[in-house]
């Protein structure tokens, strides 16, 4: 009985507070109230009858709607597909011919017309070509210009003015494409037209000035807002600004100024660029200096905008919401600051800084076009070193090129090829090759036979595959993109250079931490020459460094193809004929996509008595040229660039253990401690 | 069991107390809560049987319950739609003023029916469809019930279909709508436009300034930025169970599924067919099926059945091609089933266009290369095919695979319209999540080697050492690239020696003083630090030579997003016990430097303050241990870089403190800072420590050189 009692207490208990629990909560909400209107709808009704309702599309609606044959062109508007003849690029890819300009033309134009003749792109035959470009008449002349020849209703034509034209054309569009400076949206084609930035009229041919930026965070101090004013000027606004700066009624409010006399450069975190047209010229500065280009409302196309995503670099803003965008732009996260203004400064260099620049992006995009699904991937265009430097062409996967690892999650292969260049010798370089096949990295030996001898038929055995390519007598061939390199990793050398093995073995393992450097072991270091008044370069030891010699270098196979298909040929040629020149090309080339100086690491002092001076590293034959011409590559190279690239460092990688006072037997590379 | 213990000894005790006569008592209020628990649960669970969903705020009604409107035939109809609306002209921005965190408030007009003078009905009430849009809006963070405080208004006309509706009385309705104002801020969803014979490619709808999500939309009738393009929702997304089938090599290369194709363009997928042979399947109606298959899951080709949409995944490529309408349900399955939509519709704009790539999903062919189709799609490499892939797949689950994905997606992309300062990355849209999570973006990520000028600011975090702090003090005032020294001081029982007290020195010295013992108060981003490096050193590090420093200064500006620091540490995989450990022997690799001697950039100060993962933070400061190997996996995780380490091991001792080797070769110590390791390594989910086996030395460090010519001649002595 005492237990039935027991029981039923607890019972009682357990029943009122589940009572309580269910009993409480509704009335808990029915207490407070959720809505200040009592009975009215709460969120979109859940209906009775949801499931009487009909599908929107009747059964089968969705799957015949209707035959229709394939649709004729609409007059007057064009797109990709039923405008361009992909046909005709076959083959060769883009190959662009350039109406040749009549009687005087204006320097942008001769510019212009010189970056296109000097890009990769070029043709001289208007048959072949498969773009046609077509300089739109300088607005100062107001000559009619006659139709083009190869017109054809403007099919595959690509009119190219950097100026918004403010007058109407003087023949028909038709269908050619239209590539023009701060194109208004509302007659801008998304997908066939090309939007171009407004280049000042001084704006460089080649090379052009680096981004003004040289740190990553903004300076402690320096003013929030720069406000785009009339001439190219700019106006800082201080940091303690109550309200809109650009808008006229609160003039009043704008608080500390100093306004910059003429064109400079704007010195602020954020540039306001209101968005009508002569603003534009301002988005350049902006983005040269570094300075986040906050655009309001802007009528025109933001340059490039098919490939590039501004809203990495830019911020487009409503010019009605001042106050919640000046909060924004305030209160906005140094992480995203950050990245905002690095990538004003990528997209500066990369497609903006120079004419050259321009024309060849603009070409690009028109490539990209008609390789459809071969195109550069949105990556290659939005992360440095930016899609001019990389080539689509050389592989569809991100991961196969050394510079975006970090974005895909990826790592180079874990191998090597050495390519060790024959040169005239005519005996294989025995020492050498035993060294580098013992590296536990080594993949593969190929040897370019370039001497007029056969190359003999004996080689020495070795653990990996030895192939001799027969190569030819260029000195450029060297860097040629062979299909018979298997790894990412190029370890280059000469037949005369002396390495060992564990040498090989620790640059390999350095280079995996920098695919897209090189890491070499002898270097040269550049300086400019006041008494020549131009650059120079040394072999003399010293304090810094800014090249390596490729007679024994670790790189990405990725430069042989950026070596032999991006570099002008007249840069090539010059390698050729002055061999040593190929070493600074080879280094101009890595430093102008990388912006960062190559690696040394050690390099036994035993290995330099055995061999001749570091300054005829071509060996017998083949590097003896005398100094000045040496002297003077550089400087050809720098005016082939349009600047000089190469940077210096000051520091070598060394093994951790390098010449510690512990026991050898503790270190991995012992063979480096020699003296 | 303490609480088990305790019940068991009250339960006895309260019996006793019972008396009998108040069974009766008992016996009544246990039926009373009984049948009161009877009672709560009939009413709470019984009306919920019916409907599944039991949230209380909700209205149940019946659809055919909606109030009636009666549209009279002469009510004002909307002007067309306006070809030249942009958002800074058409939208009326001012209204989303007032909305909180960056996210537009959107409205939903209450359902009505809609009738003409004559009481026939504009169009049915509402679709399926429609209404899981509306209610997958209306319960995301958008909706607000205050008409007076939304930025953007959903009309609950169901517009999807047009030839479910009547023209121009749907206009009309639109346009009595309560804050309609030329439809400025309205939203309307179309999946269907346009009508036999033209099929326009947008609404046909009168809709003057309202925005549009259309699907099928085309170069002419898309106003870009303002309008935006979404799919055609496919109801075998519901209806079907299809499970994800993997990238990879498939039966087909190329397959045509589409039913209602234009005889021109069947010949053209005949004539593909006949050249290609078996990699090319085309697909059509059955003609001969029995009652009761529904013709929407099955396709032909001859005389062989195959199961639709299952068949898509047997395929490489699958064709989209238009028909009436440029939009098509069919891309949704093809997305689905992992097959590459092949698109063969000039001028159409592909869902989402604004923020999608569709170049990574998707092959678009124009319709006068449709012969070539094959040529194209076999230049393609495997790799980027298997890419493509799972990008379309990808795109399916995330974009097109519900009405409610689509309705958040045209939202979300609307929204980054007017807070364009917290729009979602093009990564966010378009990456999957397997490649999101390998994937690390360095925050400083140009290559820029800062200028020598600029100097760096050393942070000194001292307790009550003055005398080995004045000693570090005055050796780091040495070095040439010093701009601030700043004293940190972490001890609030004592002050800071008198300003006349301390060492004098050529830059500015200033003191912080800190309100709490705390080992992140090295880390915090303080005002005083004006130069992008920042040298973390302790108040015993005296061991290093100004060359040292100012090499290590050198080297930071060679790698400004990576940890620069001197004595280096590895972590090691404890095979036997299975986790981390924590190792400051002789060895060949480091994968750690400590922060005793070390630059940084000062934005990992901001880092380690604001952004440290997890209970990182407070873990340290409440063990007063492991700051260094917190800020080594923070720098490491962020940058996805490995620490440079400068210069040769030195001993670092020193008379009168423990320094970090001193500390480190205790072994209750060493235990504490494996615990460390394998803690962060759980909170970060991963180990993002890189493992490199190289230190960083001047360039003629060793070399047989002449020492006088050396930059840095004093490295490494000890």
């Amino acid at each position: 009985m005492q237990s039935w009692r027991r029981k039923s207490l607890w019972l009682a208990l357990l029943a009122s507070w589940l009572l309580i629990l269910l009993g409480l909560f509704p009335l808990l909400r029915l207490a407070v109230p959720t809505s200040p209107r009592a009975g009215a709808p709460q969120g979109w009704p859940r209906w009775l009858d949801t499931e009487l309702l009909q599908s929107f599309a009747k059964p089968g609606e969705l799957l015949e709607d209707g035959p229709r044959p394939p649709q004729a062109l609409r007059g007057g508007s064009c797109n990709w597909g039923a405008c361009f003849d992909t046909s005709k690029c076959r083959g060769g890819g883009l190959k662009v011919f350039v109406y040749p300009a009549a009687g005087p033309v204006s320097e942008t134009r001769r510019r212009i017309l010189a970056s296109v003749e000097g890009s990769r792109y070029h043709t001289l035959s208007a048959a072949e070509a498969c773009l046609l470009l077509l300089l739109s008449p300088d607005t100062s002349t107001g000559e009619r210009d006659p139709v083009p020849p190869q017109w054809d209703g403007g099919r595959n034509h690509l009119v190219l003015s950097l100026h918004p034209a403010p007058c109407p054309r003087t023949f028909q569009l038709g269908q050619a494409m239209v590539a023009e400076a701060s194109p208004t949206v509302d007659t801008f084609r998304p997908g066939f037209d090309v939007a171009l930035p407004l280049l000042p009229e001084a704006h460089p041919l080649r090379g052009g000035a680096p981004g003004q930026l040289r740190q990553h965070s903004p300076r402690p101090g320096v003013a929030l807002l720069a406000l785009a004013e009339d001439g190219g000027r700019w106006h800082v606004a201080g940091t303690d600004f109550s309200a809109c700066p650009w808008d006229g009624r609160c003039e009043q409010d704008r608080g500390p100024k100093q306004t910059h006399p003429g064109a400079t450069l704007p010195n602020a975190t954020f540039c306001l660029i209101p968005g009508r047209g002569p603003d534009v010229l301002h988005f350049l500065q902006a983005l040269q200096a570094g300075c986040i280009p906050v655009l309001l409302s802007p009528r025109w196309e933001l340059p490039f905008s098919e490939v590039i995503d501004w809203t990495k670099a830019a911020i487009v803003a409503d010019e009605r919401l001042p106050l919640q965008v000046l909060t924004a732009l305030q209160e906005m996260p140094l992480t995203r600051v950050l990245a905002l203004r690095q990538q004003t400064q990528f997209l500066w260099d990369a497609y903006f800084s120079s004419v050259e620049k321009v024309i060849h992006t603009t070409l690009e995009i028109i490539q990209d076009r008609i390789f459809g699904p071969s195109a550069h991937p949105s990556l290659l265009w939005n992360s440095p070193p930016g899609a001019i430097l990389a080539l689509p062409t050389f592989s569809p996967s991100p991961s196969d090129f050394p510079f975006y690892h970090l974005q895909q999650g990826s790592r180079p292969l874990g191998r090597f090829s050495a390519l060790i260049w024959g040169g005239a010798l005519g005996q294989p370089p025995l020492k050498l090759i035993q060294a580098v096949a013992g590296s536990e990295h080594c993949a593969q030996i190929l040897v370019l036979w370039s001497s007029e001898k056969p190359p003999p038929t004996r080689w020495p055995k070795t653990a990996v595959p030895l192939t001799v390519i027969d190569g030819h007598r260029k000195v450029s061939d060297r860097f040629f993109p062979y299909s018979a390199i298997s790894t990412d990793a190029i370890l280059s050398l000469d037949a005369h250079s002396s390495l060992s093995t564990s040498e090989v073995d620790f640059a390999f393992v350095v280079w995996q931490s920098f695919p897209e450097r090189m890491v070499g072991f002898l270097t040269w270091s550049h300086f400019w020459d006041e008494a020549r008044g131009g650059w120079g370069y040394t072999a003399k030891r010293t304090n810094e460094f800014s090249m390596v010699l490729t007679s024994a270098a670790f790189y990405h196979r990725y430069y042989h193809t950026l070596f032999t298909h991006a570099l002008p040929k007249a840069l090539r040629t010059l390698a050729d004929e002055a061999p040593t020149c190929v070493d600074v090309l080879m280094n101009f080339l890595v430093a102008s996509v990388t912006k960062l100086p190559p690696i040394k690491v050690p390099y036994g002092m035993w290995h330099q008595e055995a061999r001749p001076p570091p300054l005829e590293p071509g060996g017998p034959g083949l590097r003896q040229e005398p100094q000045p011409a040496a002297q003077n590559c550089i400087n050809q190279m720098a005016a082939g660039f349009g600047h000089m690239p190469l940077v210096s460092s000051r520091l070598r990688l060394d093994p951790v253990l390098f010449k510690d006072p512990v026991s050898v037997l503790r270190k991995k590379y012992r063979s480096l401690e020699k003296p | 069991m303490c609480a088990s213990v305790k019940y068991n000894i009250r339960g006895p005790a309260l019996i006793p107390r019972m008396k009998t006569k108040h069974r009766i008592y008992y016996i009544t209020l246990f039926s009373i809560v009984l049948l009161g628990l009877i009672a709560t649960g009939m009413f709470q669970f019984w009306p919920h049987s019916i409907e599944s969903s039991s949230d209380w705020s909700v209205q149940k009604r019946s659809i055919r319950d909606v109030p009636v409107v009666r549209l009279p035939a002469d009510s004002p109809v909307p002007e067309r739609g306006d070809l030249s609306c942009r958002m800074h002209t058409c939208f009326d921005v001012y209204r989303c003023g007032f909305n909180p965190k960056n996210k537009i408030k959107v409205y939903i007009y209450s359902l009505k029916k809609y009738v003409d003078d004559a009481g026939v009905p504009v169009s049915s009430t509402i679709s399926q469809e429609y209404n899981e849009l509306l209610t997958a809006v209306a319960d995301s963070d958008y909706y607000t019930e205050d008409i007076a405080r939304a930025c953007l208004f959903i009309p609950s006309i169901d517009l999807l279909n047009q030839n479910a509706l009547r023209v121009k009385e749907t206009a009309q309705a639109l346009a009595q709508l309560s804050r309609w104002d030329r439809g400025t801020n309205h939203l309307l969803f179309n999946m269907l436009p346009g009508g036999p014979p033209d099929y326009n490619t947008a609404l046909d709808v009168p809709r003057d300034r309202a925005l549009l999500a259309g699907g099928g939309f085309s170069t002419w009738t898309y106003r870009q930025g303002y309008d935006v393009s979404i799919p055609v929702y496919s109801p075998l997304s519901a209806e079907v169970d299809l499970p994800e089938k993997g990238p990879g090599p498939r039966r087909y290369f190329l397959l045509s599924s589409q039913m209602a194709l234009h005889p021109e363009y069947r010949e053209e997928l005949a004539a593909l067919q006949a050249r290609h042979g078996e990699a090319v399947l085309v697909l059509d109606k059955c003609t001969n099926l029995s009652e009761g298959i529904p013709a929407a899951r099955k396709r032909c080709h001859k005389h062989q059945v195959f199961d639709y949409p299952q068949v898509l995944q047997e395929a490489t490529f699958c064709v989209v091609l238009r028909g009436a309408r440029l939009g098509q349900a069919v891309l949704s399955d093809v997305l689905r089933a992992g097959c590459i939509p092949v698109i063969i519709a000039d001028s159409y704009i592909l869902p989402f266009s604004e923020v999608l790539d569709w170049k990574r999903a998707s092959v678009a062919v124009p319709e006068e290369k449709m012969s070539d189709v094959h040529s194209i799609l076999q230049s393609i490499p495997q790799r980027q095919i298997e890419e493509m892939q799972r990008q379309a797949r990808w795109f399916w689950e995330a974009y097109f695979q519900s009405i409610k994905a689509i309705a958040l997606a045209t939202l979300q992309i609307i929204n980054d319209r007017i807070y364009p300062y917290a729009a979602i990355s093009y990564e966010d849209w378009n990456d999957p999540p397997s490649v999101k999570w390998g994937s690390v973006s360095n925050p400083l990520f140009l290559p820029l080697i800062p200028p020598q000028s600029q100097g760096f600011t050393a942070i000194v975090l001292t307790y009550d050492r003055v005398e080995s702090l004045f000693r570090v003090i005055t050796e780091v005032s040495k070095v040439p690239s010093l701009s601030k020294l700043l004293v940190v001081w972490n001890n609030q029982n004592k002050n800071p020696p008198e300003d006349s007290l301390w060492p004098k020195i050529r830059v500015p010295l200033k003191v912080v003083r800190t309100a709490e013992n705390k080992l992140s108060n090295r880390f915090f981003p303080y005002d005083e630090i004006e130069t992008e490096a920042v040298l973390a050193i302790d108040d015993d590090i005296i061991m290093l030579t100004s060359d040292e420093l100012q090499f290590g200064y050198e080297v930071w500006r060679e790698f400004p997003d990576r940890l620069v620091g001197y004595p280096g540490r590895l972590h090691l995989w404890d095979h036997e016990m299975s986790k981390w450990k924590y190792e400051s022997e002789w060895t060949n690799e480091v994968s750690m430097v400590l922060t005793g001697a070390a630059f940084y950039h000062k934005y990992f100060n901001y880092l380690y303050t604001y952004k440290m993962p997890g209970d990182i933070k407070n873990w340290v400061d409440a063990h007063m241990n492991c700051e260094d190997i917190a800020m080594n996996f923070l720098v490491a995780n962020v940058t996805g870089k490995a620490v440079i380490k400068v210069t040769p091991r030195k001993k670092f001792k020193c008379p009168e403190c423990t320094a970090i080797d001193g500390l480190s070769l205790d072994q209750t110590h060493m235990v504490e800072r494996s615990e460390c390791i394998n803690k962060f390594a759980s909170v970060f989910g991963t180990m993002p420590l890189k493992v490199v086996e190289h230190r960083a030395d001047p360039v003629l460090y060793k070399d047989d050189f002449p020492e006088k010519l050396k930059s840095f001649p004093n490295i490494g002595s000890l």
